[in-house]
């Protein structure tokens, strides 16, 4: 058990981090309870990947929800059209993050950071392709107002 | 832009997290939390010499001995015998900085323990598990929370006093 917390490690962190901000330790810690709880249920173990990839972004939006005292919407700083940007130029991430609601944010890191297609986001959120088009849209666009500043 | 950039804000699991976690999902498992009054620099490396540590704060073990050790990253992995109620157990262990695995041949007992600095290293939060994750054990756990809370107290005691 602990030789796979050591090996997800790296990339819960980085998925807790950037959905959950400043309480992604803790989306974390119950990233891996669920993980380490719900192990014996995994069918097959090389989807065990995909698996934690779901259970991660699912404890991460819930502990970020809980910890949401004012999110800007990402909507009512842009509905224009969203300019192509380079995200790994940006200085301060964690701030551009911060403007977004947990559920922009877990759409931005599995594209931006874990590669995964629209169909592929949509699909482990269950939420439409079309959602995930508009929610991409719009962080980016949000992230582009907030670097303009 | 899929490259996992340096500056996207990460997550970090630390010691007593990543213990919690380990004795949420471990059957049977019994654990205790506090906070030592001694500096982490000064408690995690008393415990971490578990040749000398265990022994003196958990009533159970009579005898700890250290048969092999040897680097692994940032770890270090350890052969031990702990010799507990006359029956003499081998364990292997996994040692790192504020964590410590301890697993019984064939995971007949599971010992977790993890330390962490708070008040800017001044104290140490503790955490403490023991599990025998085997099937049938559950009547065990009661005396299980006893032992923990035992080896906590005692651990308490000994930082406050200097070790």
């Amino acid at each position: 058990m602990d030789a796979l917390v050591r090996e997800l490690m790296p990339y819960v962190g980085r998925v807790c981090g950037a959905i959950a901000l400043d309480r992604g330790d803790d989306a974390m810690q119950e990233t891996f309870v669920a993980v380490l709880r719900n192990l014996h249920g995994l069918r097959e173990p090389a989807a065990v990947h995909g698996w934690v990839r779901r259970i991660a972004v699912r404890e991460a939006i819930r502990v970020a929800r809980a910890a949401r005292t004012e999110v800007l919407d990402p909507g009512a700083l842009d509905r224009g059209a969203a300019p192509a940007v380079d995200l790994d130029a940006v200085v301060d991430v964690r701030s551009a993050l911060a403007g977004l609601s947990p559920e922009h944010r877990a759409v931005l890191v599995l594209r931006e950071v874990d590669g995964l297609s629209e169909a592929e986001v949509a699909g482990l959120l269950g939420v439409a392709e079309g959602t995930v088009k508009s929610r991409l849209h719009r962080a980016r666009a949000a992230f582009a107002r907030r670097w303009a500043r | 832009m899929n490259a996992p950039g340096a500056r996207w804000p990460v997550a970090a699991l630390g010691p007593i997290a990543r213990a919690r976690a380990l004795a949420a999902a471990v059957p049977g498992a019994a654990s205790a939390e506090g906070v030592l009054d001694a500096p982490y620099d000064v408690a995690w490396p008393w415990v971490a010499d578990l040749e000398h540590s265990v022994p003196r704060f958990d009533a159970q073990v009579r005898a700890l001995r250290v048969l092999e050790r040897r680097p692994h990253g940032d770890a270090e992995e350890l052969r031990i015998r702990a010799t507990s109620f006359g029956v003499s157990l081998p364990f292997t262990v996994r040692l790192e900085n504020g964590f410590c695995l301890m697993q019984a041949r064939r995971r007949l007992y599971l010992v977790v323990m993890a330390a962490e600095p708070v008040e800017e290293g001044a104290r140490t939060r503790f955490f403490h598990m023991e599990a025998v994750p085997l099937p049938g054990t559950r009547p065990l756990r009661r005396h299980l929370r006893r032992a923990v809370a035992a080896d906590l107290r005692n651990l308490t005691r000994l930082a406050s006093s200097g070790f």
